[in-house]
């Protein structure tokens, strides 16, 4: 790609978010309610994304994302509570902690796989939402921490309204950084180490410290979600993130596509609508939302996004544009 | 360690564990996945039974057989509709399947919940005897009938992996299913075999646990780690393997939060799976395959 062409796709980009950024503004008005959902979506979107990262390009199925959200959101809550530090001083904080516990959990878990990291690393968010609740003097026990002091910037209050807009940028920002760092050269190592781990390690490239980057990287993603969800909502306790709530979040680049770092984004707000947000399925919404999951696995793998393009290019090559092949889908390609 | 009743409590546990065990095994040899899945089978048979005869107004008998049929035919569809397409498609690779029987298993628990409702169940008691003193430890129905089951169901599955013709099959499709699709063996009709005998193991584990812990929606998550656990501690040596897996198991569920306290039986646990998933993953009975 050119120099301009780089520069044009990124303007089409920003021009892109402004609009949805305004049609979310515009969608939500002034209904409180809605704010909370675009929050909620946003935040899911941040564990999304920092799941996206080791699982859909290292192939690395660490699940202690319920414990790295947690981290990020029990930040937050002990600077506010115990300090008159400034707050972002905990996002900032929390996505170091949970970087480097997640280094740690996989340093420990470095010669596992498959199945057998699953279990693990969803042992170990057993055991770290045991600790929150057992640690009573620093976390409030399972009541959890509550009360926190309203984010200010230098002084300004920061109404609840701008910080959804804060919520929606980052989710933004991130989600581009992330597509970039996937073509990015150490994406791109990182996307060999799963298909080819000893090509990439017989080019000196320790594969080891390469999942342990990815997995750091992810986990400091994942926490800055908890901890804006935190903050937004002035609490956190152990069940604000638990095991069931880091499954639905697995779930949702798969549901989105696994094309793109934007399919994690995708997953989040179907998946909080879905689950949150459905009048009409009462409290079915989980289970919908999990029969889609399957759907997607067994007959779409490449998710909404992936069929979205596919659907696109059948449909222009219909209309007689036959200069855009039609690709064929992954699932076609192996059959 | 010599309080008798915690050694009953080990019994009961252990044995639930073991069942559980068991189910991962003969997946695992049928279709070569660590079906997380089965856990919530087990829990729908339990939450089904009691649904059976709370709704339905079932004597307790037949809403056994209601809550066992549930979970088998959740063990079918499993391997109908995601494996059975996914295994042809994902050759080589493990993570979808890890993805689908994950998502099979959060189906099943949500499922279960939307249906059945969010409540906490006291399980079914199939029959009934005013508790009975040996020694010092008081044997109640419950203990008998997990540990009469789980000896039952041991022994049945052994004589039917040496003597019948599909469980010979089965076992040599665990040792190396590649030579024996090569021989002609039928591997789909093993792993739907497989599939069924291990719906039916853990639905009957999980029937016969509830009367013990009580049952709810959120219990399959917490018994596939357990039990899945306990099939590597155990390891797939021999067919009594996940027994011995899951004493080992029930020994630390039991002994850990009596003598240490309640929090650090999640520490310890999560602890016992690293060192024996890092350190000995083949279990403490290894397979050996002929070379």
């Amino acid at each position: 790609m050119t120099q301009a062409g780089g520069v044009r796709q990124n303007l089409i980009a920003l021009g892109l978010f402004v609009v949805v950024l305004a049609a979310l503004l515009l969608w939500v008005g002034a209904s409180g309610y809605r704010q909370d959902l675009v929050v909620l979506s946003a935040s899911f979107a941040l564990i999304a994304l920092g799941i996206y990262i080791p699982f859909l390009l290292g192939g690395l199925l660490s699940v202690a994302y319920s414990a790295y959200a947690l981290i990020g959101s029990y930040a937050v809550g002990i600077l506010a509570l115990y300090t008159d530090w400034p707050i972002p001083l905990a996002w900032i904080g929390g996505m170091i902690v949970a970087a480097v516990v997640a280094v740690l959990l996989g340093i420990a878990t470095a010669r596992l796989s498959g199945f057998h990291l699953v279990a693990v690393t969803l042992l170990f968010s057993t055991a770290f939402q045991t600790f929150l609740t057992d640690a009573e003097s620093i976390t409030g026990g399972s009541r959890g921490l509550l009360g926190f002091r309203a984010l200010d910037f230098f002084g300004y209050p920061v109404s609840r309204q701008a910080q959804m807009i804060v919520a929606v940028v980052l989710v933004g920002v991130l989600g581009h950084l992330i597509n970039r760092l996937a073509s990015s050269p150490w994406g791109i190592v990182l996307q060999s180490s799963r298909a080819a781990p000893l090509a990439v390690e017989s080019n000196g490239i320790s594969v080891t410290a390469l999942r342990l980057q990815a997995l750091a990287l992810g986990a400091a993603v994942a926490s800055l979600g908890g901890a804006l969800f935190a903050t937004y909502n002035g609490g956190v306790s152990p069940e604000t993130f638990s095991l069931q709530t880091v499954f639905v979040a697995a779930f949702m680049p798969l549901v989105g596509g696994v094309g793109s770092a934007w399919g994690g984004v995708i997953g989040a707000v179907l998946g909080i609508e879905t689950t949150v947000n459905l009048p009409a399925v009462g409290d079915s919404g989980s289970f919908i939302f999990s029969l889609a999951v399957l759907v997607v696995l067994v007959l779409v793998p490449t998710g909404v996004l992936g069929a979205l393009q596919w659907l696109l290019k059948a449909g222009a090559a219909a209309m007689g544009r036959r200069q855009m092949p039609i690709d064929k889908t992954p699932q076609e390609k192996l059959s | 360690m010599l309080e008798p009743q915690l050694w009953i409590s080990v019994l009961e546990i252990g044995s639930f564990y073991s069942l559980l065990a068991l189910a991962y095994m003969i997946i695992r040899q049928g279709a070569g996945l660590l079906n997380f899945a089965l856990a919530g089978y087990a829990m729908l048979a339990g939450v089904c039974a009691v649904w059976a005869t709370t709704t339905l107004h079932l004597p307790v008998w037949p809403a056994l057989g209601v809550g066992a049929a549930a979970g088998i035919l959740a063990s079918v569809a499993t391997e109908f509709l995601v494996v059975r397409p996914m295994v042809k498609r994902t050759e080589n690779e493990e993570l979808p399947l890890v993805m689908a029987v994950a998502a099979v298993l959060f189906a099943l628990e949500q499922g279960s919940g939307s249906i059945f409702g969010r409540t906490n169940m006291r399980g079914l008691r199939p029959f009934d005897f005013p508790p009975i003193l040996v020694g010092e430890a008081v044997v109640t129905p419950t203990t008998v009938s997990l540990v009469g089951t789980t000896l039952v169901v041991f022994f049945l599955y052994s004589l039917w992996l040496h003597r019948s013709r599909t469980g010979r099959m089965l076992r040599a499709v665990g040792d190396n299913s590649e030579a024996a699709g090569v021989l002609g063996f039928p591997i789909a009709w093993i792993r739907f075999t497989a599939f069924v005998i291990a719906g039916a193991i853990v639905s009957v584990a999980g029937i016969v646990f509830a009367q013990k812990a009580g049952i709810s929606f959120r219990s399959g998550l917490p018994w596939a780690l357990k039990g899945f656990i306990a099939a590597v501690i155990g390891g797939s040596g021999t067919e009594w393997a996940p027994l011995v897996g899951g004493m080992v198991l029930g020994c630390a569920d039991v002994f850990v939060p009596y003598y240490l306290g309640g929090a650090a039986l999640d520490y310890s646990i999560f602890v016992i799976a690293v060192v024996f998933f890092i350190f000995r993953p083949q279990g403490i009975f290894a397979e050996r395959v002929r070379a």
